[in-house]
C-alpha cells in the first residue's frame, strides 16, 4: 500500500464520525477525495482491512461502501494478481452524487458548513494580512490566476480549495490548515455554483481578489470581514440551489426523504 | 548597546548558530551520499539515488531533524520527474518511513517543491538556504525550518539536500541550550519573520510589524540568513 503523505491525504482517510449512516458516509468521503483529485484515476485504494481500520469502519460497512461505489462507478475492482480497487474518475457521476447530497441536506446543514468555513477562513485571513510574506502573498495571486482560467469544473473546485489551504498556511497555522482540509473533503461532496451558473465563477475570482489585496495592504479587519461577506454569498447560494430542487427535478428525492 | 547585552547577544547568535551547524552537518551527510552515488550510477529514473542507510542519520543521538533527504531537481528531457527521496520520523512513534507527497498537478494537495524556495533559492543562488519557519502543507504537514543546500555533480544540479526541524524542537533545543536569559531577545528570518522569541510579544511566525522599528538592523546569526535582536521594554533594541 502506497500512502501519499500530506494534511490533504491525511484528511481523505480520516476516521469518518458524522453520524450518518457508515457506507454512506465512506461513499461521499471518497466521491469529494475525487472530486478534488486527492484519489486519481486509475488509483488503487488500501486493501480492505487498511481501509476499515483508517476510517475506523468495520470491514462489512466498507465492503458495503465499495460495493456502492463499482455499482456508482467510481471503483472497479480487479481479481487475480495485480487486482484491487480502483478509482475511476467520472464527472458526470460525481455531480449526480453532488446533487443527491445536496437534496439531503437541510438549509441549516448548509448554514451550519458556511459558519464553520467562515470562521476558520476569516480568522485566517485576519492573520495572514500580518503574517504573509511577500512571496505568500505572490503565490496566493498566482493560485486565483489559475482559478480564472481553469477549463474544467472539477479544475475549478480544487484551485479554489487551493486557495483557502494555502491562506490558512499563510496565517502559519498548522490547525487552521488541517480544518480547512477537513472543510473541503465536506464542501467537495456539494455541487459547484459554477457548474451551474458560469458567470459565478467570476464572483469568486473578483472575492479571492479583493481578499488578497488587503493583505496586501497590511489591513486586517478588511481581510476578514471580506471573507466573511464572500462565504456568506456562497452559503446562499448553496441555499438558493437547495430551495430551487425543491419545485424542480429533485422533488422526487425531496418527497422520499420528508415522508 | 551596553556591554553586557553585546555579551548577551553573542552568547545567543552562538548557540544558534551551533545548532545550524548542527544540522548541516546531517545535511552534508546527506549531500556526500548523493554525490557518491551520482558519479557511481549517474541519474536514472525509477531509480533512487540516495543508498540505503541514510534514514538512519534520523536516529542519531541528539538529531535535531525529523525528516531528511534528497529533493531531485526534474529534467523532463531526460525522463526524469519531480521526485523525493525523503525519509522522516512518524510523529507517533519512533519509526521511520518515506514522504510520499502527491506529484500530480491536476489534485488538491499537489505538492510542487521548484515553486518553494527552500529549493529555489539554492537552486539559484548556489548556496545553502535556511527557510521557514512555515506550514510544510502539501509535505510533512508539520511547522517546521527547512535547511537546505544545493548539489552539484559534473551533470549539473541534481537538487537540494535538506532536513526538516520542527519549530517546537528547535525552540526546545535552544532554551535548553541558552539557560537563563538576561534580556528577552528576537530572531528573525530575512523576511522578517519571527523565528523565535523570548518575548510573549512577538509571535513566532509572525512578521515584525513596520511600526515596530529597526527592521534593517540586528546582529547577523553567522551561517544563516538570521538576525538577533534583543526585546527592552517590549521594544527592540538595534543590535
Amino acid at each position: 500500500m502506497r500512502l501519499l503523505s500530506g494534511d490533504a491525504r491525511r484528511a481523505v482517510f480520516a476516521p469518518l464520525d458524522d453520524g450518518a449512516l457508515r457506507s454512506e458516509a465512506v461513499v461521499r468521503r471518497v466521491g469529494s477525495a475525487i472530486a478534488l483529485g486527492l484519489l486519481a484515476d486509475g488509483e488503487q485504494l488500501p486493501t480492505e482491512s487498511d481501509l476499515a481500520t483508517m476510517l475506523k469502519v468495520s470491514t462489512v460497512t466498507l465492503r458495503e461502501a465499495l460495493a456502492e461505489l463499482r455499482k456508482l462507478g467510481l471503483v472497479e475492482t480487479r481479481r487475480g494478481r495485480g487486482g484491487g480497487s480502483f478509482v475511476r474518475s467520472r464527472d458526470d457521476v460525481l455531480s449526480e452524487l453532488a446533487d443527491a447530497r445536496l437534496a439531503e441536506l437541510g438549509t441549516t446543514d448548509l448554514r451550519e458548513l458556511g459558519d464553520v468555513h467562515s470562521a476558520a477562513a476569516a480568522a485566517a485571513a485576519r492573520l495572514a494580512a500580518s503574517r504573509a510574506s511577500r512571496t505568500e502573498i505572490a503565490r496566493l495571486r498566482d493560485i486565483v490566476d489559475r482559478l480564472a482560467s481553469a477549463g474544467s469544473v472539477t479544475g475549478q473546485r480544487r484551485t479554489d480549495g487551493r486557495y483557502y489551504i494555502e491562506l490558512a498556511a499563510c496565517a502559519q497555522s498548522v490547525r487552521l490548515t488541517m480544518q480547512e482540509m477537513d472543510l473541503h473533503l465536506e464542501l467537495g461532496q456539494l455541487p459547484w455554483p459554477p457548474a451551474h451558473a458560469p458567470g459565478l465563477l467570476d464572483v469568486i475570482v473578483a472575492g479571492h481578489r479583493a481578499v488578497i489585496d488587503a493583505i496586501e495592504d497590511r489591513d486586517a479587519a478588511r481581510a476578514r470581514a471580506l471573507t466573511e461577506a464572500h462565504i456568506e454569498t456562497r452559503t446562499l447560494w448553496a441555499i438558493e440551489l437547495r430551495l430551487q430542487r425543491l419545485g424542480g427535478a429533485g422533488s422526487a428525492a425531496v418527497h422520499r426523504e420528508v415522508s | 548597546m551596553s556591554r553586557s547585552d553585546a555579551a548577551e547577544v553573542a552568547r545567543v547568535a552562538a548557540a544558534v548558530s551551533d545548532l545550524v551547524e548542527q544540522v548541516f552537518v546531517t545535511v552534508a551527510r546527506v549531500h556526500e551520499a548523493t554525490l557518491r552515488s551520482v558519479e557511481r550510477e549517474g541519474l536514472r529514473a525509477g531509480r533512487w539515488v540516495l543508498p540505503d542507510g541514510v534514514q538512519e542519520l534520523l536516529r542519531a543521538p541528539g538529531q535535531l531533524a525529523v525528516g531528511l533527504g534528497l529533493v531531485v531537481a526534474p529534467r523532463p528531457e531526460e525522463g526524469l520527474p519531480l521526485r523525493l527521496e525523503w525519509w522522516q520520523v512518524d510523529p507517533d512513534g519512533g519509526k521511520l518511513h518515506t514522504l510520499e507527497p502527491d506529484l500530480r498537478p491536476t489534485s488538491l494537495g499537489y505538492y510542487d517543491y521548484t515553486v518553494a524556495e527552500w529549493y529555489d533559492v539554492p537552486r539559484r543562488t548556489g548556496r545553502r538556504h535556511a527557510f521557514g519557519p512555515h506550514v510544510d502543507v502539501h509535505g510533512t504537514g508539520r511547522y517546521v525550518l527547512t535547511l537546505t543546500e544545493p548539489v552539484v555533480a559534473g551533470s549539473g544540479f541534481v537538487g537540494v539536500a535538506g532536513a526538516d526541524v520542527p519549530v517546537r524542537r528547535f525552540e526546545t533545543h535552544l532554551l535548553r541550550a541558552l539557560g537563563r536569559l538576561s534580556t528577552p531577545f528576537v530572531l528573525l528570518n530575512d523576511e522578517g519573520r519571527v523565528v523565535l522569541s523570548t518575548a510573549p510579544r512577538f509571535l513566532v511566525g509572525s512578521l515584525l510589524p513596520a511600526d515596530a522599528g529597526l527592521p534593517e538592523q540586528g546582529t547577523p546569526v553567522p551561517g544563516v540568513p538570521w538576525r538577533l535582536l534583543l526585546v527592552r521594554d517590549g521594544r527592540l533594541l538595534a543590535g
